[in-house]
C-alpha cells in the first residue's frame, strides 16, 4: 500500500517513513503544501498522512483544495495540535482521521490500514475474496485454511487485487500501488508476481484482461 | 496610638473633636479674659461710686449706711470692706476690716491699686474728700472678683463638656456612614476569586475613590494580560515540545521495527539528534522564561566588535558544514553598555539564524558602524530573505519562515528582541541592499 506522508520536520518524517516502510507500507515523503498538492495531483495513493503545519501552503488548505478537486484520497491528519475545535475544523475539512503528536508507529499503520480498508467499502480489516483471505496487519494469506507464503511484493499486489476484487486494475496503477519513488521497476515485474501468485492460489484465481490488466474475480471462473 | 491613627474613622473622629475642642477651649480663653476686664472695669466703678457715697453720706448717717449695706450686701460682706480715717485717725470702718489702713495715708490723691494685707490680696480705692480731712479707703477681695469670673465661665463651659460626647458619637456615626463606600469596595475585592480580573464597574462609585477603582482596574488588566500571555507561551510550549517528541518516538520505534542494520543505525542516531533538538528548545524557552522574568541584567562597558568576532569564531564550524562565508567589519572599537553574556546572545541567535535559514554556500556579513554617534550593528546575508508579512510575524515565539525547511524553534527571534528590548536597541529587518537576503539592524541608543 502507498501512503503520502507530508511532514516538515526532518527527523519526524524520516521516523514514520522508516517505520511505516518497516511495518509494509510504500512511502513517498514530501516536505511541504505545494509538493503535497503536486504529488496528489501526479500519483495514486492508498492513504495520505498529512502534517497540519506544512511549509508553503497549509495542510488544511491542501485538504480542501484537494476535497474541490474531487480527489476522495483517505487523509490522516497528523498535527501538534490537539485543541478540539482544530480537530473539529480538522474533520470538517475532509479529513478522515486525527492523530495527536506523538504517535505510535503501529496504531498510526493500524488506523491507516483501516482508512484504506474503508475506502474500499470493506467493513473488516481481514479480506476474503474466492477462498483466498488476507490479513493486512499480520500480513497473511490463507486459502482453505492452508497459509500460503507470499513474498511482501505479492502480498502487496494480491492486497490491491483484493481490495479491487472485480474490478480490472491496469499495470500501471498495480505498480503506482507497488513501489515508492526511485524504486527501480523493471518491465514485467509485475506479470512475474502475477505468474508466482497463480502458482501459489492456483490459476484462475487472478485473471488477465488482455490489453487492460488484471483482476481478481469475486467468484472463481468456472474452469 | 499608630494602630488608632491606622483606622480612617478613628482618625477623622479624633481630627474632628481635637479641633472643636480647640476652638472652643480658645474661646472660652478669650470670653475669660474679656470677662475680668469688664468685670474689673464695672467692679472699680463701683467701688469709687461707693467711696463718694460714703463721703456724701458720713455725717450722722452711719446708722442708714450700716443698715442698707447688710440688706443688699450681706453675701459679699466678708468680702468687702471700707476705712473712714480723719486725718491718721481711723474714724469708722466696717466690720471685717482692718484697723491699719489699707494704703499709707500720706498720699491726697485719688487711686485704685491691689495690695495684699495678710495674705489677701485686695482691690482698693482710696480717696480724700474735698475739704482734705477724711481719708475714705474702699476694698474688694480680689478673689470675689475671680470667683463671679468663674461662675461666667462654669456657665458657657458645662453645655460644652455635655456637647463634646455628642459631637464624638455623632461624626463617629458620619464618618462611618461616609465610609462605607469604601467598606463595600473592600467587601468586593475581599470576595474576588484569584481568576477573576474583569474590571470593577465604577458607575456609582464616589469621585473620591474613582481613581483608586480605576487604577485597580489597570491592574486587573495588566494581570490579565501577563497571565494570557503565560498562558499563550505554555500552550505554545507545549506543542513545539510536541513535534522533536513525536520524532524521537517516532525514530525510536523505527529502530525497533526495521530489519536492516544500516537503517537502524540510522534511526537510533535520529533519536539522539531529536533529543538534542528537544533539549536545545527547553533550554530556549527556560532562557526567555528568565527574560520574561523582568530581572534587569548587570549591565557594563564593553566591546560590541571583540564580542561579534568571538561570536562569529564559534559559528563558523556550522557555517563550513554549509559550506557557507562568514564575514566580519569592524574596523575600530565600538564601546556599548550592556551585558555581555545577552549580547552575545543576541548576536549568536541572529548568525545562527543566517546560517540556518541560508542556503549552501550562502554569504553573511555582520558589520559595525557608527551612525549620529550611535553604534549599529547589521547582520546581513544572501539568503531567501522575508516577505512583509513574514517580517511583521517576526519575533511572535515559535514563528518560522514559510518556505522554512530548517529545524529551528522560531524561539531565536523571540530572544533576540527581548534582549534588544532590555537594551533598548532599536531594531529594524529589512532586505539587504548589498547581499539580497535578510538584514537585521540593531542600533545602540545614544551615550
Amino acid at each position: 500500500m502507498r501512503i503520502l506522508l507530508a511532514e516538515d520536520d526532518r527527523l519526524l518524517g524520516d521516523g514514520i517513513q522508516a517505520g511505516l516502510r518497516a511495518l509494509g507500507f510504500q512511502v513517498d515523503w514530501v516536505r511541504d503544501g505545494f509538493a503535497t498538492e503536486r504529488e496528489l495531483r501526479a500519483q495514486t495513493y492508498s492513504a495520505v498522512v498529512l502534517d497540519l503545519g506544512l511549509p508553503h501552503r497549509d495542510g488544511l488548505e491542501v485538504l480542501l483544495a484537494l476535497r474541490a478537486e474531487g480527489n476522495a484520497v483517505p487523509v490522516l491528519v497528523l498535527t501538534a495540535r490537539d485543541a478540539i475545535g482544530e480537530r473539529i475544523r480538522g474533520l470538517d475539512t475532509g479529513a478522515d482521521d486525527y492523530v495527536v503528536k506523538p504517535v505510535d508507529l503501529h496504531e498510526l499503520a493500524a488506523r491507516l490500514r483501516a482508512l484504506i480498508r474503508r475506502s474500499h467499502g470493506q467493513p473488516r480489516d481481514r479480506l476474503q475474496v474466492q477462498d483466498v483471505s488476507l490479513d493486512p496487519a499480520a500480513h497473511q494469506v490463507h486459502q482453505g485454511g492452508r497459509s500460503i507464503p507470499t513474498s511482501a511484493r505479492e502480498f502487496d499486489l494480491l492486497h490491491a487485487l483484493m481490495l479491487n476484487a472485480g474490478r480490472v486494475l491496469s499495470r500501471e496503477q498495480l505498480e503506482q500501488h507497488l513501489y515508492s519513488w526511485g524504486q527501480e521497476i523493471e518491465s514485467n515485474a509485475i506479470e512475474v508476481h502475477v505468474h508466482h501468485l497463480r502458482r501459489k492460489l492456483g490459476a484462475a484465481a487472478i485473471q488477465t484482461v488482455r490489453g487492460v490488466g488484471y483482476v481478481m474475480p469475486v467468484r472463481p471462473a468456472i474452469e | 496610638m499608630k494602630r488608632i491613627l491606622g483606622s480612617l474613622q478613628a482618625r477623622t473622629t479624633l481630627l474632628v473633636v481635637a479641633v472643636t475642642s480647640a476652638v472652643w477651649i480658645s474661646a472660652s480663653a478669650a470670653m475669660w479674659l474679656d470677662t475680668r476686664r469688664e468685670l474689673a472695669m464695672l467692679l472699680d466703678a463701683h467701688l469709687t461710686q461707693a467711696a463718694s457715697f460714703l463721703a456724701t453720706g458720713r455725717r450722722g448717717e452711719d446708722e442708714e449706711l450700716e443698715h442698707g449695706r447688710s440688706a443688699v450686701m450681706r453675701p459679699y460682706a466678708p468680702r468687702v470692706a471700707f476705712q473712714v480715717f480723719d486725718r491718721s485717725t481711723l474714724q469708722s470702718k466696717s466690720g471685717d476690716a482692718p484697723s491699719e489702713p489699707f494704703v499709707p495715708l500720706d498720699s491726697q490723691e485719688s487711686a485704685l491699686t491691689t495690695v495684699e494685707v495678710k495674705g489677701t490680696a485686695w482691690r482698693v480705692f482710696s480717696a480724700t474728700t474735698s475739704d482734705r480731712d477724711v481719708r475714705i479707703i474702699v476694698a474688694e477681695q480680689v478673689a470675689a472678683r475671680n470667683d463671679i469670673a468663674l461662675a461666667v465661665l462654669r456657665s458657657t463651659l458645662w453645655p460644652m463638656l455635655l456637647a463634646l460626647p455628642l459631637l464624638a458619637a455623632t461624626v463617629i456615626f458620619a464618618v462611618r456612614g461616609g465610609l462605607r463606600p469604601m467598606k463595600r469596595l473592600g467587601d468586593t475585592l475581599a470576595a474576588r476569586l484569584p481568576t477573576a480580573l474583569d474590571p470593577i464597574p465604577t458607575g456609582n462609585t464616589p469621585a473620591e475613590m474613582r481613581p483608586m477603582v480605576e487604577a485597580l482596574n489597570g491592574l486587573f488588566g495588566r494581570i490579565r494580560d501577563l497571565l494570557d500571555s503565560e498562558r499563550r507561551f505554555t500552550a505554545d510550549a507545549a506543542h513545539e515540545l510536541r513535534t522533536p517528541i513525536a520524532a524521537i518516538r517516532a525514530q525510536a520505534q523505527a529502530a525497533f521495527t526495521v530489519v536492516d542494520a544500516v537503517a537502524r543505525q540510522h534511526a537510533l542516531r535520529s533519536t539522539i539528534e531529536g533529543c538534542d533538538r528537544a533539549a536545545r528548545l527547553i533550554d530556549q524557552l527556560l532562557f526567555l522564561a528568565r527574560l520574561e522574568s523582568g530581572v534587569t541584567p548587570d549591565f557594563a562597558m564593553l566591546d560590541m566588535a571583540d564580542l561579534a568576532r568571538q561570536v562569529l569564531a564559534e559559528a563558523t564550524p556550522n557555517a563550513l558544514i554549509k559550506e557557507q562565508h562568514l564575514e566580519l567589519e569592524a574596523p575600530e572599537p565600538y564601546p556599548v553598555a550592556g551585558s555581555t553574556d545577552l549580547l552575545r546572545a543576541l548576536i549568536r541567535n541572529l548568525v545562527d539564524n543566517a546560517i540556518r535559514y541560508s542556503q549552501m554556500g550562502a554569504r553573511i556579513s555582520v558589520t559595525l558602524g557608527r551612525e549620529d554617534g550611535r553604534t549599529v550593528v547589521a547582520i546581513e546575508d544572501t539568503g531567501p530573505g522575508l516577505d512583509e508579512s513574514e517580517r511583521l510575524r517576526l519575533g511572535d515565539r515559535f514563528y518560522r519562515g514559510k518556505a522554512s525547511q530548517a529545524s529551528g524553534s522560531g524561539l531565536g527571534w523571540s530572544i533576540a528582541r527581548r534582549i534588544a528590548e532590555l537594551h533598548r536597541l532599536e531594531v529594524a529587518v529589512d532586505r539587504s541592499p548589498e547581499l539580497g537576503g535578510l538584514r537585521v539592524r540593531l542600533t545602540f541608543p545614544s551615550r
